[in-house]
């Protein structure tokens, strides 16, 4: 039987990467991921988890001895924020082309300078296009259950992809709630045993990572590409395989409060929940407003998004981060990229706010969502407006 | 057939043999003609001795746009005889193109060893090369040959590229280029000849994207024992084992690896990978390994 407990959301990522047997954990601590990764060193310490804890001296480090962990064929866990993310860049598109299924959690955090520890979305937005599956939470259970999906999703041999959890950093990272921590034999029966179908063995020696020339990389970056937009059929499979197991069922866009919805607002990430009390608080005031939450950041999901705005006529994106001298947060122009050309288009208006662990309250999304249908009829000089700035 | 004004020139040579500085010259001469050109390498890893390409486009009156490298030629030059065997030199040759070869050969023997039946240019760039500028560097004297061969360029116009680049090496290089001007030999195009549109070397029969292994992972690894690069060379060594002493200095000296004892306890160099560098023969101290001529 399993139970409900008061856990901080680091200690039961920490834990659910226990829980799915994760072989080698290597990581860097940077705020506000430190307590995910001091916890597990603390776990393998104690030998509660038979792991293998690398230390590095940076996430560049890291994500590198990561790729070679997973080369062997083991199953491997990291976790890091912001400027971690940022300095382990160029090794992240290494994993995904090399098709190492690495889960990584992303304690999101915004980018300096200013120095901010605090959470925004400018860390996962500067790693948009590293061919990794990109997975956003909006709870402590989500965090859990996702990382241990993770894992399945990315080491199905139709897949064999890297797999980052993006929860928002402190709002979800430092906070106690009340969280359910699956059994570990149904976690063993949900989660096989990880077979890397190609891994560093000198029996069967292998060349990774070697020289592509012109003649031949667009067909591996092609190959890349299909493989990662043909991952999603996997990971709704894994989610609904997840979901009859354990009973909570996840999905690339959910819908609250969006049937008759002529207004939307879409959001990401921990912001999402302080947005449902505002919807139902419209809802209540008799205005028709809807929220749509965006879990699968990559592969993007195209059908699911042109299905649940149809009925809309206004849709509203807040981004967390901005896209500088671009067309907005990058979340909003790729939903715009989405829909353009369509049968049906709501107006599209952006909102960036939210910005390096500014809160939005409850109101606060009120007040966006009223400016957001005002803009939509009445213009905007500008082609995205950011939220709660001081004249 | 309205003609094109553009000339383009594909050179064929060896890492370190000058294919690139080649193009570079003529098309300083040309710009220096109040014409428009440009000059490229095949960009990729540089290997001595390995088979490069380098690009040259002329055009006398309109800027040049085209970026891609030169797969239809009107000019094919081949710096080094050898490579005749390994690559197909008349490969995209446009209609009435030029192939140019440093050779020995006749008209009639090229025609007959490589069946090329494209206009011929042939001079013997080596013999000039080492006459005039006491090195085996063939490229200013295949630019004479092109002069001779298409008038692209004048001989006048490529003394200032190379005054700048050679400085004091200049005259000799300009002699060299002067006398391959006089001995090119022209072999006409024939009828039969044909404009190829084959594909480049080491495009065919690769794989799709569906056919790529994981993470292009290369599950046959060390399958550069399978990689000929013997084809490199211009030189081989030949060991005279009356004068080896079997000190071993030429087996442990060869970067490649390629030299093994043999059951008598000499050396030999396998001449399947030797890239023809010639430490080996500059290690021996018995001067037992000299350094032929490949070309036949």
């Amino acid at each position: 039987m399993t139970k409900r407990e008061g856990l901080e959301v680091s200690i039961a990522v920490a834990d659910a990467a226990m829980l799915s047997d994760v072989d080698v954990v290597s990581a860097y601590p940077i705020t506000p991921q430190t307590h995910i990764v001091e916890h597990l060193a603390e776990l393998v310490a104690n030998g509660e988890l038979k792991a293998a804890y690398i230390p590095v001296e940076s996430e560049h480090s890291a994500m590198s001895a990561c790729l070679g962990a997973s080369a062997i064929g083991a199953r491997t866990f990291t976790a890091t924020a912001s400027q971690g993310l940022e300095l382990m860049h160029e090794v992240l598109y290494v994993a995904s082309a090399m098709r190492f299924p690495i889960v990584m959690a992303v304690a999101n955090r915004a980018l300096s300078a200013p120095i901010s520890i605090w959470g925004d979305h400018s860390d996962v937005m500067a790693t948009r296009d590293v061919g990794w599956i990109q997975i956003f939470v909006e709870n402590g259970q989500e965090a859990v259950d996702n990382v241990i999906c993770a894992f399945r999703m990315g080491e199905d041999k139709r897949v064999l992809l890297p797999v980052m959890i993006h929860l928002d950093g402190f709002v979800l990272t430092h906070v106690i709630e009340p969280i359910e921590l699956p059994d570990k034999k149904d976690v063993d029966r949900f989660l096989p045993p990880f077979k890397y179908p190609l891994p560093l063995d000198p029996e069967k020696p292998v060349t990774m990572g070697a020289f592509g020339q012109p003649f031949i990389y667009t067909e591996v970056k092609w190959a890349q590409e299909i493989n990662l937009e043909k991952s999603k059929d996997v990971i709704l499979e894994v989610w609904q395989e997840f979901g009859k197991a354990f009973g909570r069922q996840y999905s690339p866009i959910e819908q609250y409060q969006t049937d008759g919805a002529k207004v939307l607002l879409l959001t990401m990430g921990s912001y999402s929940e302080t947005a449902m009390v505002a919807v139902d608080k419209m809802r209540n005031d008799g205005k028709e407003v809807g929220l749509l939450k965006l879990r699968l950041w990559r592969p993007f999901p195209y059908e699911e998004l042109r299905e649940s705005i149809k009925s809309a006529e206004i849709l509203i994106v807040l981004d967390r981060a901005i896209s500088f001298g671009g067309p907005g947060g990058p979340v909003c122009s790729e939903v715009k990229a989405a829909l353009y050309g369509g049968e049906k288009q709501p107006k599209v208006v952006g909102f960036v706010g939210g910005l390096g662990g500014r809160d939005i309250t409850m109101s606060g999304f009120e007040e966006m969502i009223n400016r957001g249908i005002e803009i939509a009829r009445t213009g905007s000089k500008r082609e995205f407006e950011i939220y709660g700035v001081r004249e | 057939m309205t003609k094109s004004k553009l000339t383009e020139i594909r050179w064929h040579g060896r890492g370190g043999q000058g294919a690139v500085t080649s193009a570079e010259l003529v098309a300083q001469a040309a710009i220096g003609e109040g014409k428009y050109a440009q000059a490229f390498p095949s960009f990729s890893p540089e290997r001595r001795g390995a088979p490069v390409m380098a690009f040259n486009r002329i055009n006398p009156d309109e800027p040049i746009r085209t970026r891609a490298e030169v797969d239809q030629p009107d000019v094919v030059l081949i710096m080094d005889p050898n490579l005749l065997s390994i690559l197909d030199a008349t490969s995209g040759l446009k209609e009435g193109g030029t192939v140019i070869i440093n050779t020995k050969k006749s008209v009639e023997q090229v025609r007959k060893d490589f069946g090329i039946s494209a206009r011929l240019a042939l001079v013997d760039a080596n013999t000039i090369a080492q006459e005039t500028l006491g090195v085996l560097i063939v490229n200013t004297t295949m630019i004479g040959a092109m002069i001779k061969a298409t008038g692209v360029i004048s001989s006048e116009s490529i003394k200032e590229p190379f005054e700048k680049r050679f400085g004091r090496l200049a005259e000799r290089n300009i002699k060299a280029l002067e006398r391959a001007v006089e001995e090119t030999k022209i072999g006409e195009w024939l009828e039969m000849a044909k404009a190829k549109t084959k594909e480049k070397p080491g495009t065919k029969g690769e794989l799709s994207w569906k056919e790529i292994e994981i993470g292009c992972f290369i599950t046959k690894p060390g399958n550069s024992v399978e990689i000929k690069t013997g084809d490199w060379k211009s030189r081989r060594p030949e060991f005279d084992f009356d004068k080896c002493n079997k000190c071993t200095l030429c087996y442990f000296f060869c970067p490649e690896g390629c030299i093994a004892k043999t059951k008598d306890g000499y050396f030999e160099a396998d001449l399947f990978y030797c890239k023809g560098c010639g430490i080996c023969a500059t290690e021996c101290p018995k001067d037992a390994i000299t350094m032929v001529e490949e070309a036949k």
